[in-house]
C-alpha cells in the first residue's frame, strides 16, 4: 500500500513515497496527496522507496504533475529506481510531463 | 695385390670383362693369358678366352679383395663352358651387381622402412629427417635436422604411432517427425610410414600417411536409438544396411513418415458471364457508333448463377512415431447473397432478373443481381431526380439542375446539361456535357484513402504491442491492473507521446468513415466504431490484449483488400465536355471532340483523343492527349504523379505541364513529345514516334 511522509518548509513541500505506485494508490495521490502538494510553489516528491509501478500509477503520476503545473507551480521527482526508470523510458514519460521534472 | 681371372668369347671381351669387373683401364693392370679360345665344331670342344689381371695400383678397387683369395687353379675348374654358370657359387657377383655395389659408395637408400649406408673413404652419406619421423642413431635421438650416417651406426627409425579416429554418427528426427537421418562420419586411422629413397649422398627421411577408413557402425546401435527415439514407421532397412557399410561420410534417410495431403478449398464455378465492360467503340473513319457499344449481360429470374464447389479435405499424415499429422485445413468458400440472389444446393440462382454482379475476394463472396432502370425520357422536373440502386438508362437527355444517381452502371444517350451524375460503376454518354458533375466510383477513392491510414495504424499498433510486451517484462512494472481496468489507462499514456500519430490518424479514419458511412461495408463501420471505443473515447470498456489484437488483424484484412486495384468497372467514357467536372477512381476516356475549359481527375488513366482547350487535368496513371493548349491563353494544366508521364501529340505554347511537384511552360508549340521526370527530378521532355501515340 502507497504512504507518504512529508516536510514542508516555507512554501516547498518534500514528500517522499513508500510502496509501490499503482491502481490501489488511487485514493491516496487523489484525496491526501494531491490536495495538499498543489498548495507549494515547489515540490519534490522522492521515489526511493517506490520499487513497482504500473499504468494505473503512472497515469496518477502524469495527472498529479499536470496538477502542480496547472496551478503554476514547479515539481520535481527525484530518486527513480533504475528499474522504474526502465518504465518511465518505454513510456517516454519524461516527454509528457517535461524532461525538467525529473532531477 | 689385386688379380682377377676373367673369361669371355675372345681375348678382348675376356680382358674387358676383367677390367669392368675391377673397374680400372687397361694402363693400370698385367694381363696373363691362361687360355686362348676355341671355336670347335659345331659347338663340340668350344672353349672360352681365359685370362688373369693383375692390378698395378693397389688403391683403387678394395671391395673385391677377396677375389684374391682364390685358388685359381679351384677357379678354374669351376668355369664351366657356360657363362651362365658364373653365377652359381654367389661369390663372383654378377657384373651388374657388383657395378651397383660400388655406386653406392658414400651414399645411403631407404628401402622398407629401413635405412642402408655405404661407407666411402671421402665423404659421408648425409640425412635429413622431417619432423614426423624419429631417428636414434647409436641410442640416441637425433633431433638435428641433418646428421651423417657411416655403415658402423646402429640406426632405427620411427614414425608416429597411427592415428584413430572412431565411427562418428548421430540420428535425428526431423519435420515434424516427417523424416530421421542418420549422418554416419566413418572412423579412420591413419598410418605413417617411411618413404622409399633411391641411394644418394644425401637423402631425405619423411613420412607419408595412408588413410584407412572403419566403418564400426552396428545395426543394432541404430535400432536401439531409434527405439530411444520411439520411431516405430516407416522405417527403411536397406537404408540402414547402407549405413552401416558406407565409408564415406554420408547422411542416410532411415525413416520416412507419410505426408498429410493437402486440402483444396471450396471455389466458384460460374455459369454466366458477369464481366460488364462497357465502352464506346471508334469506328475505323474515327467516328463513334454508339449502337455498337458492348451489351450487358444479364441474367433471368431462376437463372443458375454459379455454383459452389465444396471443399476437399486433406488426408491426414503420419508421423514415424506413428502419430498423425494433420493436414492443413482447407476452408469453403463463404458466400454472401446480395439482392436478388438465393443460394440452393450450392448453387447461387437469380430470383430476379437483371445485371449479375459477383465479386470475390480471396474466399469472400458477395453475389447479388444488379436490376436495371430505363427511363424513356428526358429527366427533368417532371420525372424527377433518379436514384436507384442498379443499371439506369436515360434514353433521352439530363437537364438543367437534375441529378441521376446509381449505383451501377449508368448510360445517358443524349446530352448533360447544368446537372451531376454520380455512380459507383460506370458512366458513358453520348451526348454533350456541359457544365455538369460527373463521379464514378467515389466508393474506391474512399477505400484507397483508408486503406492507406489503416496501413499506417496498423504499423503503429504492431510497434504499441511491442511496448507493451517490453513493459510487462519490465521488473519495476506491475500487469496487476490490466485485470481491473484493463489496457485503457496504458493506451492513455501510450497516445499521449508515444504515439502521438496513431491518436491523430485513428481521429480522421472515424471520420472518413462517419461521413461516407452509405458506401462503405460493413467491416469498415465496425472498425472506426472499435477505434473509437479502444483509443478515441474514455469508455469503461475493458480492453484487453486479444481485443488489441483483433483490431490488428481486422486492420490488416481492410488494408489488404484497398490494396486490390481500382477496379476496372469504374470508369467514365465521353463524347465532349465543357466547363464540366469529371471524377473517377478508374479511367477516363473523352473520345469525341474533347474537353473544354473542364477539370478532370482520373484515378487511372486519362486519354483524352480530341483536344484540351483550358482547364485542368490529372491522370493517376499517366495522360495521354493529342492537342492541347488555347490561342486565347486560357489556363490549361496537365498534372500526373512523379512517377508517371505525358504523351502529347502537339502541345500549345502556354501549356502547363506537371510532373510530380515539378511544373514545366510550354514556350513554343511542341509536337510529339513524351514528359517525365529524370532521377534528379527534373522534368525532361523527348520525342516519341507518332505510333506510341496511343499505346
Amino acid at each position: 500500500m502507497l504512504e507518504f511522509t512529508f516536510i514542508e518548509e516555507d512554501d516547498a513541500l518534500q514528500v517522499w513515497l513508500k510502496g509501490d505506485l499503482d491502481i490501489e494508490g488511487t485514493e491516496v495521490v487523489d484525496e491526501q496527496l494531491l490536495p495538499k502538494i498543489t498548495s507549494y510553489s515547489k515540490v519534490n516528491i522522492d521515489f526511493k522507496e517506490v520499487p513497482f509501478v504500473d499504468s494505473s500509477g503512472m497515469g496518477l503520476l502524469i495527472n498529479m504533475v499536470d496538477e502542480i503545473k496547472n496551478t503554476g507551480n514547479t515539481v520535481t521527482i527525484s530518486n527513480v529506481r533504475d528499474e522504474v526508470y526502465e518504465v518511465f523510458e518505454l513510456l517516454q514519460l519524461s516527454e509528457i510531463i517535461g524532461e525538467e521534472v525529473f532531477v | 695385390m689385386q688379380e682377377i681371372v676373367s673369361k669371355g668369347k675372345s681375348l678382348d671381351e675376356a680382358v674387358q670383362n676383367g677390367l669392368n669387373l675391377l673397374n680400372t683401364s687397361k694402363e693400370q693392370v698385367n694381363i696373363e693369358i691362361i687360355q686362348t679360345d676355341t671355336s670347335g665344331f659345331f659347338g663340340v670342344g668350344k672353349k672360352p678366352a681365359i685370362v688373369k689381371l693383375t692390378l698395378n695400383n693397389q688403391n683403387s678397387v678394395t671391395q673385391n679383395q677377396e677375389m684374391s683369395h682364390f685358388n685359381l687353379e679351384d677357379w678354374v675348374e669351376t668355369l664351366s663352358e657356360e657363362i651362365t654358370t658364373y653365377e652359381k657359387d654367389g661369390i663372383a657377383q654378377p657384373q651388374e651387381n657388383v657395378i651397383k655395389e660400388d655406386a653406392l659408395k658414400g651414399k645411403a637408400w631407404i628401402e622398407d622402412g629401413k635405412i642402408g649406408v655405404k661407407n666411402s673413404s671421402e665423404r659421408y652419406p648425409s640425412v635429413s629427417i622431417s619432423t614426423d619421423v624419429f631417428l636414434i642413431k647409436n641410442g640416441e635421438e637425433i633431433t638435428n635436422q641433418n646428421t651423417i650416417l657411416t655403415e658402423e651406426d646402429e640406426v632405427k627409425i620411427k614414425v608416429e604411432e597411427p592415428i584413430i579416429k572412431e565411427t562418428d554418427w548421430n540420428i535425428k528426427v526431423e519435420e515434424q517427425g516427417l523424416k530421421v537421418t542418420l549422418n554416419v562420419q566413418p572412423g579412420q586411422t591413419i598410418y605413417k610410414h617411411i618413404v622409399d629413397q633411391e641411394p644418394n649422398e644425401h637423402v631425405e627421411l619423411m613420412a607419408e600417411e595412408t588413410i584407412e577408413k572403419t566403418n564400426t557402425l552396428k545395426l543394432e546401435d541404430i535400432m536401439l536409438k531409434l527405439k530411444e527415439f520411439g520411431v516405430i514407421y516407416g522405417v527403411d532397412q536397406d537404408e540402414i544396411s547402407l549405413a552401416t557399410e558406407t565409408l564415406e561420410e554420408s547422411t542416410f534417410v532411415i525413416a520416412t513418415g507419410r505426408e498429410p495431403q493437402l486440402g483444396e478449398d471450396g471455389w466458384v464455378e460460374y455459369k454466366v458471364e458477369t464481366s460488364s465492360k462497357k465502352t464506346l467503340v471508334e469506328n475505323e473513319d474515327g467516328t463513334i457508333d454508339f449502337r455498337e457499344s458492348k451489351s450487358i449481360p444479364s441474367v433471368e429470374k431462376g437463372e443458375i448463377l454459379a455454383k459452389i464447389h465444396l471443399p476437399k479435405l486433406g488426408i491426414p499424415g503420419l508421423n514415424v512415431m506413428n502419430q498423425p499429422l494433420p493436414a492443413k485445413q482447407s476452408h469453403p468458400v463463404v458466400v454472401k447473397t446480395g439482392n436478388g440472389v438465393i443460394e440452393v444446393e450450392n448453387q447461387l440462382v437469380a430470383t430476379e432478373s437483371g445485371r449479375p454482379s459477383i465479386e470475390t475476394r480471396g474466399l469472400l463472396m458477395k453475389a447479388s443481381i444488379i436490376p436495371k432502370l430505363t427511363h424513356h425520357e428526358n429527366v427533368n422536373l417532371s420525372s424527377g431526380n433518379i436514384k436507384f440502386n442498379g443499371d439506369v438508362e436515360v434514353i433521352g437527355e439530363v437537364e438543367e439542375n437534375m441529378t441521376v444517381d446509381a449505383e451501377g452502371d449508368l448510360f445517358i444517350h443524349q446530352s448533360v446539361s447544368y446537372a451531376s451524375l454520380t455512380t459507383l460503376s460506370s458512366i458513358l454518354v453520348k451526348g454533350n456535357i456541359t457544365s455538369s458533375t460527373l463521379e464514378a466510383g467515389k466508393h474506391n477513392m474512399l477505400i484507397i484513402e483508408l486503406g492507406h491510414i489503416l496501413r499506417n495504424l496498423h504499423q503503429q499498433l504492431g510497434k504499441m504491442l511491442i511496448v507493451i510486451e517490453q513493459l510487462t517484462k519490465t521488473s519495476a512494472f506491475k500487469s496487476s491492473d490490466f485485470s481491473i481496468n484493463g489496457l485503457q489507462p496504458l493506451i492513455k499514456i501510450l497516445l499521449e507521446k508515444r504515439f502521438k500519430g496513431f491518436y491523430t490518424q485513428a481521429k480522421q479514419y472515424k471520420d472518413i468513415v462517419s461521413k461516407g458511412e452509405s458506401n462503405l461495408d460493413e467491416e469498415w463501420r465496425r472498425l472506426a466504431i472499435d477505434l473509437n471505443q479502444t483509443f478515441l473515447s474514455l469508455s469503461n470498456k475493458i480492453i484487453k490484449m486479444e481485443h488489441l489484437n483483433r483490431i490488428m488483424m481486422s486492420m490488416k484484412e481492410l488494408a489488404d483488400i484497398s490494396d486490390i486495384p481500382v477496379e476496372p468497372n469504374a470508369q467514365i467514357t465521353i463524347s465532349e465536355a465543357h466547363n464540366s467536372s469529371l471524377y473517377c477512381s478508374g479511367n477516363i476516356s473523352v473520345i469525341g471532340k474533347g474537353c473544354i475549359n473542364s477539370k478532370v481527375h482520373a484515378g487511372g488513366h486519362l486519354h483524352i483523343k480530341g483536344i484540351l482547350r483550358g482547364g485542368e487535368i490529372y491522370g493517376r496513371l499517366g495522360v495521354t492527349i493529342n492537342e492541347v493548349g488555347s490561342r486565347s491563353g486560357t489556363k490549361t494544366l496537365i498534372s500526373v504523379p512523379a512517377d508517371q508521364t505525358i504523351f502529347i501529340n502537339k502541345a500549345l505554347e502556354g501549356t502547363i505541364l506537371k510532373v510530380g511537384s515539378v511544373s514545366y511552360k510550354v514556350n513554343d508549340t511542341m509536337d510529339n513529345v513524351i514528359v517525365k521526370l529524370n532521377h534528379n527530378d527534373e522534368i525532361v521532355i523527348e520525342p516519341y514516334g507518332k505510333e506510341q501515340s496511343y499505346a
